[in-house]
């Protein structure tokens, strides 16, 4: 396996990461806008999306950096064709996060940035998918017939991951109501993706044995949330959902050996990877167990109560 | 090669994209190193202040520690996302720089990427765990939030530094060849631009901060009240922008002289130096002394400098925003330097009369003289103005060359046409979100009652002196 190899397999790892992690934040996103019954949904799906700020975002910078160190040429001609979309996405990245973190600073007002933080969630998931369909299948542009497929299939892969995810966080935060309406989501979102991914890998001639994997584990999850197996289903509509990812690297005619960056760079780079891992694993792994605990019995309010004069 | 023919070849569809995509990195950066600076100088304010809370129990250091870090996670926040918006512009902007050097200087962005993966993970650690951990281990999980800060604020410099001063590869037949990551990353620019940059940031955090409590204390002394919470506020980030501001101008002078050896186009433009002529005068604004430059670079009031017109016409840099964005930034660095000493000096009256109680007693008050907190609540927007005024130096001055020397910028442009209506719609949607920025943190910098003393009779007195407040950084 040479280095060449290896970065691929990282961008590729880092691609899954961000479609599986921040595609269900794109798709939480989704729902907050259009769920029914706005207060519970909502704290269930703020809560569950973090404290502080949609880290997630962090695999998209991964891939971006990893490809534009290992193969730069492919990095710059991405972005050559595709800056409109990119750009849009990247507005959107930023319209969400603020808006996100924005309603969570200042909760009384936090109904504002609500329609932004909707929108966004849609507008972003749909150009990145855009795009990376356009780039499988060297059709022209985010604006063609592949694209705005490929732009909605991917919009609805991220609302049928975050829905599932959803229904447990769910059950655990708020009522057994809001658990059947995700689950309700997450069936009406499966059978949705599933009657579009289809067809799709069949116009355009995937005969990948991931479509089999994609559509076996997809109707399993449809099982699965019918019998309440909430966690297992976590993994099985994870893999429906990645396969389909899979599939189109696999359709891309990217030619990646000669646009590989020098061994000497790849080196540096898997060093300072491996270097920040040791550092990283553990300190995420703490930082969820300890997100997991719950808020303590007295949590001391940090306003006074007193009228607050503002300065 | 011939910039005509690379610039009909490469170049941008029309001169207004290339104008268009120069000002909407201008733009996106200069808006990115504002919320970046408060991204390593906040979290640094608040480790200051809750040390001094654990210290000494006082529950007013606490709140201003709680208070900075609450500001710190939305702007950090704020600043994650416009960081991500120039990791996109970079190839959408500038293809051709990435196409082609992409490799030289891109483990430093993964390094960058790590650093501030690791700042942001503590960063929720330190957020979440105010009430979950222990005091002194929730003050140990904030110092990795400073220092990751400052590390990935280190390697994004490097490429810049990178830019300026090109190592760690060899342009064989036009191909990059031989590339040493390391070599370009640890070339000569970085030190001091490193510093240069870090300490900017630690000014522009902390004399904004600063200003913020500025406000408060001029109405407090109107309302004749006395608060330690703002005094405070005020206190440990005004001390961390006036001890930075001496170590800057010791730090700008080496930069300054490394660009004279290094990059003399810019340096030309910076000083106004038209000609090579030996003995130059050192000119600012209408000000203009004989052979002062040549005796403050050189030691020497004879010593040659290169002009302008030594440097090859389609090789200059448009020289008079050079000059005058530096003649700014230095101009502001002055006044932060005077506001600096006038800091100390006051502190220094203060604490001799607090220790002699009867005849300078009436000069306990000295650090809090209304014209200097007027002053001083101009310094936050000064401190930004400055680092605005010194990047703009620096990136402009480099100009033509993207990479110096090198790669022009033009050769690096996206050649697709209505980059123009992408600054639109960036310009369009930054300044919403500048004002919702703002608008948030108003929102949240509600007064706390803890602290204050509005009840404390006789007008604006000098506090009893039972507990001198000494900025942190004094106690050291």
């Amino acid at each position: 396996m040479s280095y060449a190899d290896a970065a691929l397999a990282l961008i590729v790892t880092g691609l899954s990461a961000y479609l599986l992690f921040g595609g269900a934040d794109f798709g939480a996103g989704l729902w907050h806008m259009f769920t029914r019954n706005r207060r519970t949904d909502r704290e269930v799906i703020e809560h569950a999306m973090g404290p502080l700020w949609e880290a997630n975002h962090v695999w998209l910078i991964f891939v971006m950096v990893m490809t534009w160190t290992a193969f730069p040429p492919v990095f710059a001609d991405i972005m050559t064709a595709h800056w409109v979309p990119l750009s849009l996405a990247a507005l959107g990245i930023v319209a969400r996060g603020s808006a996100f973190v924005f309603a969570k600073a200042v909760p009384d007002h936090g109904g504002r940035y609500g329609w932004v933080f909707g929108i966004s969630s849609v507008l972003t998931p749909f150009c990145l998918g855009a795009v990376a369909t356009a780039i499988a299948t060297g059709a022209d542009g985010w604006l063609s017939l592949e694209g705005l497929y490929g732009g909605a299939l991917t919009t609805m892969l991220c609302a049928y991951l975050a829905a599932v995810y959803l229904i447990w966080d769910a059950r655990r935060l708020a009522d057994q109501d809001a658990a059947l309406r995700f689950r309700g989501y997450a069936l009406l979102s499966g059978i949705v993706v599933g009657v579009l991914a289809l067809p799709g890998a069949a116009v355009f001639g995937v005969h990948s044995p991931l479509i089999i994997v994609s559509a076996v584990a997809g109707v399993a999850s449809l099982v699965l949330v019918a019998r309440h197996h909430l966690l297992a289903v976590r993994v099985t509509g994870a893999l429906a959902v990645v396969s389909v990812l899979w599939g189109a690297v696999g359709r891309a005619g990217l030619d990646l050996d000669a646009a590989a960056a020098q061994d000497a760079v790849l080196q540096v780079v898997f060093a300072a990877l491996g270097v920040g891992a040791v550092i990283l694993v553990p300190s995420m792994l703490w930082m969820f167990v300890l997100f997991q605990r719950s808020a303590p019995a007295t949590a001391p309010n940090p306003e006074p109560a007193a009228p607050a004069e503002t300065r | 090669m011939s910039t005509a023919v690379q610039f009909l070849a490469e170049g941008a569809a029309t001169p207004a994209d290339f104008v268009a995509a120069r000002q909407q990195m201008a733009f996106t950066l200069g808006f990115h190193i504002v919320l970046a600076s408060i991204g390593i100088g906040l979290p640094a304010l608040t480790l200051l202040a809750e040390w001094r809370s654990l210290r000494t129990g006082d529950r007013v250091y606490a709140e201003l520690a709680r208070r900075w870090m609450k500001a710190a996670g939305v702007l950090f926040a704020v600043g994650a996302v416009s960081g991500t918006v120039l990791s996109f512009e970079m190839g959408t902007l500038w293809p051709g720089f990435m196409d082609k050097y992409g490799q030289v200087f891109g483990a430093a962005f993964a390094m960058e990427g790590i650093a501030f993966f690791i700042e942001a993970i503590f960063m929720g650690i330190y957020l979440y765990g105010w009430d979950r951990l222990s005091p002194r281990a929730h003050f140990l999980t904030g110092i990795p939030v400073a220092v990751a800060g400052v590390m990935s604020a280190t390697f994004v410099v490097t490429v810049n530094s990178w830019m300026n001063q090109p190592r760690g590869f060899r342009l064989v037949n036009g191909e990059v060849t031989d590339v040493d990551p390391l070599a370009a990353m640890f070339n000569p620019a970085t030190p001091t631009q490193a510093v240069h940059l870090i300490l900017a940031s630690l000014m522009v955090c902390g004399f904004l901060v600063a200003s913020v409590y500025a406000v408060a204390l001029l109405r407090d002394r109107r309302a004749g009240r006395v608060d330690r919470y703002h005094r405070l506020g005020f206190a440990i980030p005004f001390t961390l922008g006036a001890v930075c501001a001496p170590l800057q101008v010791i730090v700008g002078d080496f930069a300054s002289r490394f660009v004279a050896d290094h990059q003399p186009a810019k340096f030309a433009a910076m000083e106004g130096i038209d000609h090579t002529q030996a003995g130059v005068p050192f000119k600012f604004g209408v000000i203009e002394i004989p052979n002062m430059l040549s005796l403050m670079l050189k030691f020497d009031a004879h010593a040659t400098l290169r002009g302008m017109d030594s440097i090859p016409a389609d090789a200059r840099p448009p020289a008079e925003v050079v000059k005058t964005s530096f003649e700014i930034m230095i101009t502001i660095g002055m006044f932060l330097l005077a506001l600096a000493a006038w800091w100390g000096f006051s502190w220094f009256v203060r604490r001799r009369a607090l220790g002699r109680g009867g005849r300078l007693a009436a000069r306990v008050d000295l650090p809090w003289k209304p014209w200097f907190l007027r002053a001083a609540l101009t310094a936050g927007v000064a401190a930004i103005i400055a680092m605005e005024a010194g990047w703009t130096t620096t990136e402009v001055g480099r100009q033509p060359w993207i990479v110096y020397g090198v790669m022009r910028t033009e050769e690096a442009v996206n050649p697709s046409s209505g980059l123009r209506y992408g600054l639109y719609a960036v310009l369009a949607v930054y300044a919403v979100l500048g004002f919702a920025t703002v608008s948030v943190l108003r929102r949240m910098r509600r007064r706390p009652e803890i602290g204050s003393d509005p009840a404390e009779p006789g007008g604006p007195s000098p506090d009893s002196g039972s507990e001198p407040e000494i900025p942190v950084g004094s106690a050291r």
